[in-house]
């Protein structure tokens, strides 16, 4: 039974490219690449790849080239767990690019505090993950909400419904959308959070009809939920009542979505492909040579794209890739010139500071900008951590345990 | 040689594994050592599956709900006990275990009291972890130093501490790996021992032939209970030691997709081998592993699908079954002894002085008695008021033609069929509303018209396990049971596996556990049907014997065999009692001979 | 409670319940005449949902689509009966593993040809109101879909000569050998058939439910909850049970939560199951 075991550490030492040559610095990469989480983990290891070639371009790391290890955890959480301890206890790697679901962040955020590798979470998410080796290039809840809710109620109304999801991203963005509500003189008339495997979307609507709202916050995870849209479109309602999310688009749902339901929503989020500026123009370039243009590109891999380099940045600043010299050089309020705007490393929070975008969607499946607000800052993250003044926290804060 | 190997194959191999990757453990990778642990605590959920599938012959989607279940509990008690004393082993473990048995028996009693059948009790055990899945997404609660957070978990789970005391570190992949891999081979151990007890025989007697095994007196509702909540321990300890592992712990663990994993363990490394799920765990692990390692460009899955489907087609017993099988035919066949046998032939002698035990042991024969008996399948009435007083002394033949209500006033009797209407006695007891094994446990032993026997048990085991249902004594039921197969002339099959014995021979074994039961009222249904004329013969001498001793009911077609059993006779006819008497009298009763002959205003 | 919303909930439910009848038949006829467990069948519907969408891309009617996708996952079903289901007859269990491995396959295929994200073909906009109350019609015009996919189903099995033999082998199967109906072949119609309902399911959804690899997934966990619960009546057992379920999931997610209305679906499903241990429709006297 276990002789197995034995004969597998030879196959395995064989078959991995354990033992990849010196003079390089190595990175990790854990996404989902099968798996029905596949719409955003193939996308953020495009970045991760397209990021490492350009970084190899210009010359690497501290002179030395960059190679990646990536691992496809197969949308499965012990996947996480296992290759994150490989990379930690055999690979070697300087930092580790990982994760899209919080709880695979959370899952594996203590392994690499343990050994004290920095840990690149990039994608939008409930916010506040917080402790010394985590870094979040993704937006945060209450980061895209504060904008996004200020722009709704004055453009809609004061009359509000939740439609989320009924697990911490859907529970914690209801949260903030009630305390922005009530910072903009708006109240929530309604709510509905739904199971993750709904796909009948009756109940919803009726309910949003009763409370009659000036605006929905929808916010529908994974493509099956889009079908609340086209319910919502068809049944026509969207002429009266607005429709605001924070992750529509995220894994491009308005490609699903027929331009019926679409044209209109409004979305806000850290990075739409129709940012005008020269710096997404070249990382468009890039990873359309390279991927080709089937695909509109997600906030998740510009996400990760900005780690890659903030990373590199650092490290190039600390001149080695240890790690402390790397955190220390990542808390000195780094800056880069991302495709999505400025964008600016909070020290105490390891956050970061971005421009968040309310975009309209079009008749072609795309996004239009409608506004900008530039450099807006994670303020709950801000506000609730620290790892300046206290290096030592290591907490998932949430506003309902307050 | 070879064939005592074979049969400590189990016991040999494990052990030599167990010792194998102990002694590499210190040698092998620590990464190495860390991902092949969890591997191990797969193959130990596994094992939990196989507990109750490959033995029970229970498919249970559940078993990862009372892995997590076991997981959240036995992490919830190591955080809070693990900064004052250490030992995590020594909390998260027990804990589990009782959890996941507490959970599965309660699951377990809903399923088999309910008496459901294979496939509802599958998927209602899949609807429970489903409903888990979906409640636990926003489940929020602190206990303690511990929060669980719903989808975003319960994280701070200390690792595997051995040392005592609040400063005692958690230990290094590789002694983590050393520990559970020891861990689940005591458990193994622990359950392979179990499972060749007599608890084990019960076990597998009920996935064999579940109504058998009732017929015999055996309660097997609380058998598969207690088997379902072994099964959820070890479940529970392998969800505490995962949560242990990972540190961590999220509802996805009760995911469709983690649910449907651990079949393919089982299936993989052979159902019901025991050691099977382990290799079955280790081989999809491994595989998965390697894969997701950037082999294959992201194919995971696609590889995955097709092996899973291949597998399943090409080795149908699984890893271990395939090379059992293949190993077997190296070896001599015990089953050789069944071929070269002549026809059965019973000692009276023996058979009287078993009978004269029997009534010594459980009592003078008691009459059976119904009255106005009536059972209806929707418009179909098989069983229509029917009274009737079954006495000892002479065996009473049930007749009539096709359809007159015989068999079904048998199984009605039995308790296989749940009555309408009237009451059914035994002894003084009323029976009418009582289990089938509990009426067994009063006197009544069945023997139905095809041969009940456990095929994959030997001769002797399957007479053993019907001795055994009655005095619950290992010693006695051996006695009584090498007693009948002498009785039947078996003694040089006792070892052959009862499927290989003729269906002639089937027959008299299903007999012989009948009388091992020393029933006091003895039901045949058919008992000459695909016998030979010399063993139909015999057979008549076995019931007229039985009958000076016991009350004997017996449904036949076969006219002449109930000629000589010289006995009463009741004719049935369209669920109603038509007439009785003696065989003579009645051959001579037009009304009778009417609706044999199907005419007249009879039918 | 206004009148309006409630018949607004009552309808909205009875198509919720329609939509998960259209879903799940192709399963039950599977069930109900080869006793076999499709776990493929989400899989089967994802195929049938590309392959209408497939077809209006390159310019056929969306009408026409539907048998397009209807023919392709009876071909594809019928290869996988002969393939596969066929040498497993008998071992349900393993059938319903290697289904799932299929499936995994099916799902990765989808990822590898189509990408993980396709343009949807949108609802039609049309809309009907009730009191203040305003409902997507295309939704509630499932609810004379499902009727009709199960008339259709009704005659194909008492009116036509396969229908005879698929059900002769099922009730007497012995005879039916007997008499020379090639049990094989007509296995292989029944798998392509429920297979051909999958297809079709997921074609006549697309508007509502949009084309994705893993979209299968919920709909057939839910699915063969109905047809176990359902039991051995494969027709009317699965109509008043997907009507039971999916509607009394629908109306407790209209007046709770949506979470509450999937307790529910579990909830009630136990207790039919602990109720009715082997399937509601064990005792009926009628076979479809």
């Amino acid at each position: 039974m276990k002789i197995a075991i034995a004969a597998l550490g030879v196959a395995l030492s064989v078959t991995m490219p354990s033992a990849i040559s010196h003079a390089q610095t190595k990175i990790g990469a854990i996404f989902d690449l099968t798996g029905g989480l596949n719409i955003y983990g193939i996308q953020q290891n495009n970045a991760l790849n397209l990021a490492v070639e350009r970084i190899n371009a210009a010359g690497g790391v501290n002179g030395e080239p960059v190679a990646v290890i990536g691992y496809d955890a197969q949308s499965e959480l012990s996947k996480y767990t296992q290759y994150a301890n490989t990379a930690v206890l055999r690979d070697g790697i300087a930092a580790m690019f990982a994760g899209l679901t919080s709880s695979s962040r959370e899952a594996i955020r203590p392994i690499f505090r343990k050994a004290n590798i920095p840990y690149f979470y990039s994608s939008l998410y409930e916010g506040g993950a917080c402790d010394k080796q985590t870094f979040v290039t993704g937006s945060s809840a209450s980061q895209q909400l504060s904008v996004l809710m200020k722009w709704a109620v004055e453009n809609y109304g004061k009359r509000i419904y939740i439609m989320a999801p009924d697990y911490n991203f859907g529970t914690i963005s209801g949260h903030w959308i009630h305390e922005y509500a009530a910072q903009n003189g708006a109240e929530v008339v309604g709510e509905d959070y739904l199971a993750l495997s709904v796909t009948d979307y009756a109940p919803t609507i009726q309910k949003i009809q009763a409370a009659k709202p000036d605006f929905v916050v929808a916010l529908p995870v994974g493509a099956n939920q889009t079908g609340f849209l086209e319910q919502f479109a068809a049944a026509g309602l969207k002429e009266d009542i607005g429709v605001v999310s924070t992750n529509y688009g995220s894994g491009n749902q308005q490609v699903v979505v027929s331009p019926a339901a679409g044209e209109g929503l409004i979305a806000s989020m850290g990075y739409f492909p129709s940012v005008d500026s020269p710096a997404n123009a070249e990382f468009i370039e890039l990873w359309q040579a390279k991927y080709g243009n089937d695909t509109p590109i997600v906030a998740g891999a510009v996400d990760v794209w900005n780690a890659v380099h903030l990373w590199a940045a650092a490290a190039n600043k600390a001149g080695s890739t240890d790690p402390d010299a790397v955190i220390a050089a990542l808390e000195s309020g780094l800056t880069f010139n991302a495709p999505n705007g400025n964008v600016t490393l909070e020290p105490g929070s390891h956050h970061l500071r971005q421009d968040i975008y309310i975009a309209e969607g079009d008749a072609n499946h795309g996004f239009r900008i409608v506004q900008t607000y530039p450099g807006s800052a994670p303020t709950y993250e801000n506000e609730k951590c620290d790892l300046i003044a206290s290096p030592d926290t290591a907490e998932h804060f949430t506003p309902e345990n307050e | 040689m070879s064939e005592k190997l074979f049969s400590s194959s189990g016991l040999i191999f494990p052990a030599i594994a167990t010792l194998l990757a102990v002694a590499l453990a210190g040698h092998i990778d620590p990464y190495l050592a860390f991902v092949a642990t969890s591997w191990v605590i797969f193959g130990l959920l596994g094992l939990s599956l196989d507990i109750i599938w490959g033995r029970g012959g229970f498919l249970s989607l559940a078993q990862t709900a009372f892995y997590g279940l076991g997981g959240y509990l036995g992490s919830v008690v190591a955080i809070n006990m693990a900064p004052t004393t250490g030992l995590t082993l020594v909390w998260a473990l027990p804990a589990g275990a009782a959890f996941g048995a507490l959970v599965a028996a309660a699951l377990g009693y809903v399923i088999f009291f309910a008496r459901m059948g294979d496939l509802q009790s599958t998927i209602l055990s899949y609807t429970f972890t489903l409903l888990l899945w979906s409640v636990t997404q926003t489940f929020k609660l602190d206990v303690g130093a511990a929060d669980i957070g719903g989808d975003n978990g319960l994280a701070n789970i200390p690792g595997i501490v051995l040392g005592l005391g609040a400063d005692s570190d958690a230990l290094g992949p590789n002694a983590a790996f050393v520990t559970v891999v020891l861990l689940s081979a005591s458990i193994y151990f622990v359950t392979r021992w179990l499972m060749r007890s007599n608890f084990g025989r019960i076990v597998d007697c009920i996935r064999i032939d579940i109504e058998k095994t009732e017929l015999l007196g055996y309660d097997i509702r609380k058998y598969q209970v207690i088997n379902f909540a072994y099964s959820g321990a070890v479940a529970g300890v392998a969800g505490a030691l995962f949560g242990l592992w990972a540190n961590y712990l999220n509802p996805s663990i009760f995911s469709v997709q983690e649910a449907l994993l651990v079949p393919i363990y089982v299936l993989i490394g052979g159902l019901g081998t025991l050691a099977g799920p382990f290799l079955g765990a280790i081989g999809i692990g491994w595989l998965s592993f390697w894969l997701g390692g950037g082999t294959v460009g992201g194919q995971t899955t696609l590889i995955l699908g097709a092996v899973l489907v291949l597998l399943v087609l090409f080795l149908q017993n699984g890893f271990l079954g395939a090379i059992g099988g293949f190993w077997k035919r190296f070896l001599p066949d015990p089953n050789d002894a069944a071929r070269n046998t002549g026809a059965v032939k019973i000692d009276t002698a023996v058979l009287e002085s078993i009978l004269i035990d029997a009534e010594r042991q459980a009592g003078p024969a008691k009459p059976l008695l119904t009255e106005d008996l009536l059972k209806r399948f929707g418009g179909v009435i098989p069983v229509n008021k029917v009274s009737r007083h079954f006495v000892e002394g002479k065996p009473h033949a049930l007749i009539g033609p096709n359809g007159a209500g015989k068999s079904s006033f048998l199984k009605t009797c039995v308790g296989l069929y749940r009555p309408e209407g009237g009451t059914i006695r035994l002894g003084s007891d009323e029976i009418a509303n009582v289990a089938v094994f509990d009426r067994v446990r009063r006197g009544l032993g069945v023997k139905n018209q095809k041969p009940q026997v456990f095929g994959e048990l030997t001769v002797l085991d399957n007479l053993w396990t019907a001795a055994f249902a009655r005095t619950r004594d290992d010693v006695r039921a051996r006695e009584i049971s090498q007693k009948v197969l002498g009785m039947l002339g078996l003694e040089a099959q006792s070892k052959v596996q009862a499927d290989a014995l003729s269906h002639g021979q089937q027959q008299w074994l299903d007999i012989g556990m009948v009388l091992c039961l020393a029933p006091r009222v003895v039901l045949l249904d058919e008992p000459a049907a695909g016998m030979t004329n010399e063993e139909t013969r015999e057979l008549s001498l076995l019931v007229r014997t039985l009958a000076r001793h016991t009350t004997v009911v017996v449904v036949e077609h076969d006219m002449e065999f109930v000629r000589t059993l010289e006995g009463h006779v009741t004719v049935l006819h369209q669920g109603k009692l038509f007439a009785e008497g003696d065989i003579d009298s009645l051959r001579l009763n037009d009304a009778v001979l009417d609706i044999y002959l199907g005419r007249g205003e009879h039918v | 409670m206004e009148p309006d919303y409630l018949a607004t909930v009552l309808l909205s439910s009875l198509s919720s319940a329609s939509i998960l009848l259209i879903a799940t038949l192709g399963l039950a006829v599977v069930y109900g005449l080869m006793g076999v467990i499709n776990l493929a069948h989400g899989e089967f519907l994802m195929v049938g949902a590309y392959s209408a969408l497939t077809a209006t891309q390159i310019g056929i009617p969306y009408v026409l689509a539907i048998p397009v996708a209807v023919m392709i996952t009876m071909l594809i079903g019928g290869v996988v009966e002969v393939l596969v289901v066929r040498r497993l007859y008998g071992r349900l269990f393993d059938t319903m593993l290697a289904t799932w491995g299929l499936g995994m396959v099916f799902n990765q295929g989808a990822v590898l040809l189509f990408g993980t994200v396709s343009p949807g073909i949108g609802m039609p906009q049309y809309s009907i109101r009730i009191g203040e109350f305003s409902l997507a019609a295309y939704p509630l015009a499932m609810i004379a879909v499902a009727a009709g996919t199960l008339a259709f189903v009704y005659l194909l099995l008492t009116r036509t000569v396969y229908g005879m033999k698929a059900r002769a082998s099922i009730q007497e199967p012995e005879m039916a050998q007997a008499i020379g109906i090639d049990s094989s072949r007509i296995n292989m119609l029944t798998f392509a058939i429920g297979t051909g309902l999958a297809g079709f399911a997921g074609a006549v959804l697309l508007p509502i439910i949009p084309a994705t690899p893993s979209m299968g997934l919920f709909f057939a966990v839910k699915g063969f909850l109905t047809v176990v619960v359902a039991g051995p009546v494969a027709l009317t057992g699965t109509a008043l049970t997907a009507v039971g379920l999916g509607g009394g999931a629908s109306v407790t997610a209209s007046f709770m939560t949506s979470v509450i209305g999937d307790v529910f679906f579990f909830l009630a499903t136990a207790l039919l199951l602990w109720l009715y241990p082997l399937g509601i429709s064990s005792k009926w006297r009628r076979k479809l």
